[in-house]
C-alpha cells in the first residue's frame, strides 16, 4: 500500500525554495556603482540574471524531484553502486580538462551549458550507498572488516576531496557517513577506532598553514577585521545590524561588496540582515522541521533501506544547514558550504531537490497507521523473532521479491549472530 | 514490523538530540549577535556603510571691473591611498614616482602610514591623473579637486590674494572675501559599498561660491605693474608700491607691490613678497605731507593765498631745533610757500595753527587710522597724539617727518584735493553676485566731506600756478595732460644707529591727473633707489609714465596740448 507524498515536506521545501529565490534576487540585484536606478546605461534586465538562472535550475530540480519521487525503491537499490561510481568518475573528471578551477580549487565540472559540482552528488550517492549497504543481508554490525568497507569508500572520496582541495566537503562527508553508520547500529567501539585512526590525519591536515589560519581567525575574527577575519566580521555585522526585524527586504547594505559570497555561502547572513532575527529563526526552524519530519518518515518505514535512505537524506540536508549556519555565525571555522535550497548554485539545489524527491518517494511507503514510535523501546514483534507482519509482507512485495529474500536472510543472520 | 531494532531507535534519538542541540546552538548564537549585540553591530555597520561626504565647493570667479577673469578654477585630480590596502608599498611607490616624477622616498613614506587615508600627490593635471589611473594600483585612488588658477599670473597678486591647498582663501580678496567666494561646505551621509563607490547619492549638486568683481582694471593694473617693474630695474630698488585710485569713489583701479609673487605657485614664496606694502608698510611721507598743513591753514582761515610769510632767515627754530630750507626764499606768499615747498614757511604756518589744529587735520585726512579698505592686514600708520608731541614735533610733522603713513593713506589724502574735499573709503571689491548672477553686495561710495569746496578749489589753484612756473620734477610731466602732484623724499630711519640713514631713502610721488578734472589719484613709492636721491627724479618719471599710459588707456582727452608742464610742488627738501 502506498500513500501520497508527505505534504509537510512539500510545504517546507516550497517555503525554503521561495525564500532562497527571494534572497538570491536580493543579493544579486545590486545596481552597479556609478549607475542609478533608471539610468539609460543600466540594463533593466541585468538585475534578473542570477534570479533567472536560479529559477531555471529550480525548474530542472523539480523535474528531477519528480523522477526521484516516481522511481521504484527496488530499482533505486540497484542504482546505489552505479551512482556511486558515477560520482567517483565525475569527481575524477574534475582533474581533467573538463574541470574548472575557481578560487584555487578544482571543484566544478564543465557540463554544457553550465557547470556542475560533483561533490554535491557524492553526498547523495554516499547516502544511497550506505542505505543499500546497511540494508544488505551481508551487513553485520559486529564485523569490523564489514564496517571498514563504507569507511574505505568514504576515505577514497575524502582523498579526492583533499586533492581538489575541499576540506569542508571531506569533513561533512565524514560526519554524514559516521552518523549514518552509527544509526545503522555500528559498534561504538569501531567508530571510536576510526576516530582514533583519523586523528593523526586530521592533525596533519590542520597543520596546513591556511587551514590553521582559518581556525585562528574563527577563534578571534576581530583580530584582523580587514584581512583574514573580514568575511566573518562582515557576516557578524550583517546579522547584528539586522536586529529583531531586519533592515527590510532588499535593503541590505552588506551585500554592497562588504560581505563576500553573499549570494552563495553567506546568503543566510543576508537573510539575517534583511529579515532580522525573526526571518533567520524562521529559516532555521524550517530546516529543523524538515529534519524532524524526515526522521518521522523514516520511523514509519518498514524496511531498512527506506529507513536509512530517509534518515540519511534528512541528515544530509540538516548537517549541511547546521554547518552553514555555524560557519556564518562564527560557531565553526569558515568552509565553503552552501545552504541547501537557499544559496545560489545549481548543483546544490538540484541535488537537494532530488534528495527531497527520494524522501517523498520513501514517504509513500510509510505505514498507514502510526506505529509505536521511536520511543517504544520494546522493539517490534519481528525483532523478538515473530513472523513478519502483514504490513511488512506488503512492503516486501512492494520492494520486490529479491529484497524480501535478503531481508529474511539478514534477519536470520542477525538472530543467529546474537545467539553465538 | 519496523525497519530497525530497539538499539537503533535509541541511536536515532541520540542523533536527533545532537542535531537538535546544533540547531539550538544556532538559535542561541543568532540571538546573541542579533538581539543582544544589535546596537554594537549597528554602530559598526553605520561606520562602514555610511560615509559623511563633503561636497566640494567651486570657488567663485574673481573678475576685474570689466569682467576679465583674475582667478578661476581648474579641475584637477589628487591621488590618495588607503595604506591598509597596499600590499607592496615599494612597488607602488616606484610606479607612482615614475608617473608623477615625484620623489620615490616621499611617496613611500606616505604609503606606509597608519592612517586609513593618506594624500600622495595633490592637484595633478588630468593627463598625469589618467596615467595613474591606468596603472590600476590597488589601494590607490583619485578624486577630483578644484585647483585655483590665476590666469594673469602675478598681475594684481596682492589684491587678488591666494588660497591654501584646501582652497581656503588666505590673502587678499581671496582671504577677505572667502566667505563669499567659497560657500559653506555641505556634508551629507551617503551609502557606500565596500569599494568606496557611492550608491544612489541622489543629486550630486555642485556648490558654487559667489563671483566677485573687483574695482581693479586689468589694463590699468598692467600699465602700473609694467612701469613699476621697469623702475625697479632702473633704480635697482629694494621695494616699490604704486596705487591708482578713483578719487571720487575710492575704488582702487590698480595696486601693485614689488617684490611680488605668483599666487598659482606658492612653492617658494616668502612673506616679504606676499606682504601688501600698500597697506602694511609705513614710510615718512616728507614734503607730500605738506598738503595737510596747507589745507588746514586755508580752511581755518589762518592764512589766505596771498598772506605773506617771512622765510628770509632760511631756517626756523622749533623746540630748540633748526629746520632749514634748501635755499633761502625771502618773504613768500602762502601760495609760494606751497609752490616752492618751503619748509620754513610750512612750519611757520603750522605754528600759527597750533599743534591741536594740526593734529586735528592730520586725523581729518585719515592719518593714524585705517582707511577701511577691504583688504586684510591694513595698519593705521604711526601717529602720536598731539598731547604727546615734543616741542619740535609740530615742525617735523608739518613737513612729513616723525610720522608714518601707508601709501594708501597718502593717496587718499590727495584724493581729497582731487575730488573737492571728500575723504573716501578705498575699496577693491565692486560687487558680488551669486552664481546665477543675482546681486549680493554692491560697494557703496563712502565719502565724507572734511574740507570745504572753496578751500580745496583754492589749494588746487595754487597747484595750477605751480604748473605754469614749471618745477624741478619736469620729468614727471605728462604729455598733453596736467598733473597735480608732489614729490617726497624721505630718509629711512635706521633703528640700529637711531639716526636717519644718509644713503637709504624712499622716493615717492603722489598726485592726480588731469589736474583740472581729476580722473586718477595715484601714489608711487620706491624704496632705496640707487643713483638719484630726489623723488622728483625717481618717482616723478614713473608717475608720469603710468599716468600717461593710463589716461590714454582711459581715452581721457588731453587738457594741455602745448605744454609739457605739470603741477609740481618743489621737491627739494632738507633733512635735519
Amino acid at each position: 500500500m502506498t500513500q501520497g507524498a508527505d505534504k509537510s515536506i512539500v510545504i517546507l521545501v516550497i517555503l525554503l525554495v521561495l525564500i532562497g529565490l527571494t534572497a538570491v534576487y536580493s543579493s544579486t540585484a545590486v545596481v552597479p556603482p556609478g549607475l542609478q536606478k533608471g539610468d539609460a546605461a543600466l540594463d533593466p534586465m541585468s538585475q534578473f540574471v542570477y534570479l533567472k538562472k536560479q529559477g531555471f535550475t529550480m525548474l530542472l530540480g523539480i523535474l528531477a524531484l519528480f523522477v526521484a519521487y516516481k522511481i521504484p525503491l527496488k530499482f533505486l537499490r540497484k542504482l546505489a553502486i552505479p551512482l556511486l561510481l558515477i560520482s567517483l568518475i565525475g569527481l575524477l573528471l574534475v582533474f581533467t580538462p573538463m574541470g574548472i578551477t575557481a578560487g584555487g580549487a578544482r571543484r566544478w565540472l564543465r557540463l554544457w551549458p553550465s557547470s556542475f559540482q560533483p561533490s554535491e552528488l557524492v553526498k547523495l550517492s554516499m547516502v544511497l550507498f550506505l542505505a543499500w549497504f546497511a540494508s544488505t543481508a551481508f551487513f553485520n554490525r559486529e564485523k569490523f572488516f564489514l564496517f571498514l568497507i563504507p569507511i574505505a569508500v568514504m576515505a577514497v572520496f575524502q582523498l579526492i576531496f583533499m586533492l581538489q582541495p575541499d576540506f569542508g566537503a571531506a569533513m561533512s562527508l565524514a560526519i554524514l557517513t559516521l552518523t549514518l553508520l552509527f544509526l545503522a547500529g555500528a559498534r561504538i567501539r569501531y567508530l571510536f577506532y576510526i576516530a582514533l585512526g583519523a586523528l593523526p590525519v586530521l592533525v596533519y591536515l590542520l597543520m596546513e598553514p591556511y587551514r590553521l589560519k582559518r581556525i585562528v581567525t574563527f577563534l578571534d575574527p576581530w583580530k584582523d577585521p580587514q584581512g583574514a577575519g573580514f568575511q566573518l566580521t562582515q557576516s557578524f555585522i550583517a546579522f547584528g545590524s539586522g536586529g529583531l526585524q531586519g533592515v527590510g527586504l532588499g535593503e541590505s547594505k552588506q551585500k554592497l561588496a562588504f560581505l563576500p559570497e553573499v549570494h552563495t555561502d553567506f546568503i543566510f547572513s543576508l537573510i539575517g540582515e534583511e529579515l532580522g532575527f525573526i526571518g533567520a529563526a524562521v529559516v532555521v526552524t524550517l530546516f529543523l522541521m524538515l529534519f524532524f519530519r524526515g526522521f518521522m518518515i523514516a520511523r514509519k518505514t518498514e524496511d531498512p533501506f527506506a529507513y536509512y535512505l530517509a534518515t540519511g537524506i534528512s541528515l544530509m540536508i540538516a548537517i549541511q544547514a547546521i554547518v552553514n549556519f555555524a560557519v556564518v555565525t562564527g560557531l565553526a571555522p569558515t568552509k565553503g558550504l552552501p545552504l541547501p535550497f537557499i544559496s545560489y548554485g545549481g548543483s546544490s539545489l538540484v541535488v537537494s531537490l532530488i534528495a527531497v524527491g527520494l524522501l517523498l518517494n520513501v514517504s509513500r511507503y510509510r505505514t498507514a497507521k502510526p506505529t509505536r514510535g521511536l520511543m517504544h523501546i520494546g522493539g517490534t514483534a519481528e525483532d523478538r523473532g515473530a513472523e513478519p507482519s502483514l504490513a511488512s509482507k506488503t512492503s516486501q512485495y512492494a520492494l520486490g521479491r529479491g529484497y524480501g529474500q535478503y531481508r529474511n536472510r539478514a534477519a536470520s543472520l542477525r538472530r543467529s549472530g546474537r545467539k553465538q | 514490523m519496523a525497519a530497525i531494532n530497539k538499539s537503533q531507535r535509541i541511536r536515532a534519538l541520540v542523533v536527533m538530540g545532537m542535531l537538535t542541540f546544533g540547531f539550538l546552538a544556532v538559535f542561541y548564537r543568532l540571538a546573541d549577535i542579533m538581539l543582544i549585540d544589535h546596537d554594537w553591530y549597528l554602530h559598526k555597520a553605520r561606520g562602514q556603510q555610511v560615509r559623511k561626504e563633503i561636497n566640494p565647493v567651486k570657488r567663485g570667479t574673481i573678475y576685474d571691473r570689466r569682467g576679465r577673469e583674475l582667478a578661476i578654477n581648474l579641475e584637477t585630480e589628487s591621488i590618495f591611498c588607503n595604506p591598509a590596502d597596499i600590499s607592496s608599498a615599494g612597488d607602488v611607490a616606484r610606479a607612482l614616482a615614475a608617473a608623477t616624477k615625484a620623489d620615490e622616498k616621499t611617496i613611500y613614506a606616505r604609503l606606509v602610514t597608519n592612517k586609513r587615508f593618506s594624500w600622495i600627490e595633490r592637484k595633478m593635471d588630468t593627463m598625469q591623473a589618467r596615467q595613474i589611473r591606468d596603472l590600476k594600483l590597488k589601494g590607490v585612488g583619485l578624486i577630483p579637486e578644484m585647483k585655483r588658477i590665476y590666469p594673469k599670473g602675478m598681475l594684481a597678486s596682492h589684491v587678488v590674494g591666494f588660497v591654501n591647498l584646501d582652497n581656503k582663501g588666505v590673502e587678499g580678496v581671496e582671504g577677505g572675501y572667502d566667505r563669499y567666494l567659497s560657500s559653506k561646505e555641505e556634508s551629507k551621509l551617503v551609502t557606500r559599498d565596500a569599494k568606496g563607490n557611492h550608491l544612489s547619492t541622489g543629486t550630486n549638486r555642485e556648490i558654487r561660491g559667489n563671483n566677485v568683481t573687483l574695482t581693479i582694471d586689468e589694463g590699468l593694473q598692467y600699465i602700473l605693474e609694467k612701469n613699476l617693474d621697469a623702475a625697479m630695474i632702473k633704480w635697482k630698488a629694494s621695494a616699490a608700491t604704486a596705487i591708482m585710485m578713483d578719487p571720487y569713489t575710492g575704488e582702487i583701479l590698480a595696486l601693485a607691490n614689488r617684490p611680488t609673487f605668483n599666487p598659482t605657485d606658492l612653492s617658494n614664496v616668502d612673506m616679504n613678497e606676499v606682504r601688501n606694502r600698500a597697506i602694511t608698510d609705513v614710510f615718512e611721507p616728507g614734503s607730500t605731507f605738506k598738503v595737510v598743513v596747507g589745507i588746514a591753514a586755508l580752511e581755518e582761515k589762518t592764512v589766505k593765498s596771498g598772506t605773506r610769510i617771512d622765510c628770509s632767515a632760511g631756517f626756523v627754530e622749533v623746540g630748540g631745533k633748526r629746520i632749514k630750507d634748501d635755499h633761502r626764499h625771502g618773504v613768500l606768499s602762502f601760495h609760494e610757500v606751497i609752490q616752492k615747498s618751503s619748509n620754513v614757511g610750512t612750519i611757520k604756518t603750522a605754528l600759527m595753527l597750533g599743534k591741536d589744529k594740526v593734529y586735528e587735520y592730520i586725523k581729518k585726512f585719515g592719518f593714524g587710522d585705517k582707511t577701511g579698505i577691504d583688504l586684510q592686514g591694513e595698519i593705521s600708520g604711526l601717529l602720536r597724539h598731539s598731547d604727546k608731541w615734543s616741542g619740535m614735533s609740530i615742525g617735523s610733522i608739518a613737513i612729513g617727518q616723525e610720522i608714518g603713513v601707508t601709501p594708501l593713506q597718502i593717496v587718499r589724502a590727495y584724493a581729497v584735493v582731487a575730488n573737492g574735499g571728500y575723504l573716501v573709503t578705498p575699496h577693491v571689491v565692486k560687487e558680488i553676485r551669486d552664481p546665477d548672477g543675482a546681486l549680493i553686495m554692491k560697494a557703496e561710495t563712502k565719502a565724507e566731506r572734511i574740507i570745504s569746496e572753496a578751500t580745496v578749489a583754492t589749494f588746487r589753484e595754487i597747484l595750477k600756478t605751480v604748473t605754469e612756473e614749471g618745477g624741478t620734477a619736469v620729468k614727471a610731466a605728462v604729455e598733453g595732460n596736467s598733473v597735480a602732484g608732489k614729490t617726497g623724499t624721505a630718509q629711512i630711519y635706521d633703528p640700529k644707529t637711531k639716526r636717519y640713514s644718509k644713503t637709504r631713502y624712499i622716493a615717492s610721488f603722489v598726485g592726480f591727473v588731469p589736474a583740472d578734472n581729476p580722473r586718477l589719484a595715484m601714489v608711487v613709492v620706491i624704496k632705496e633707489p640707487k643713483g638719484s636721491i630726489y623723488g622728483g627724479l625717481v618717482a616723478g618719471p614713473l608717475f608720469r609714465d603710468i599716468a600717461n599710459q593710463a589716461l590714454s588707456y582711459l581715452t581721457v582727452p588731453m587738457d594741455k596740448t602745448n605744454d609739457k608742464g605739470m603741477v609740481v610742488l618743489a621737491d627739494k627738501e632738507e633733512k635735519h
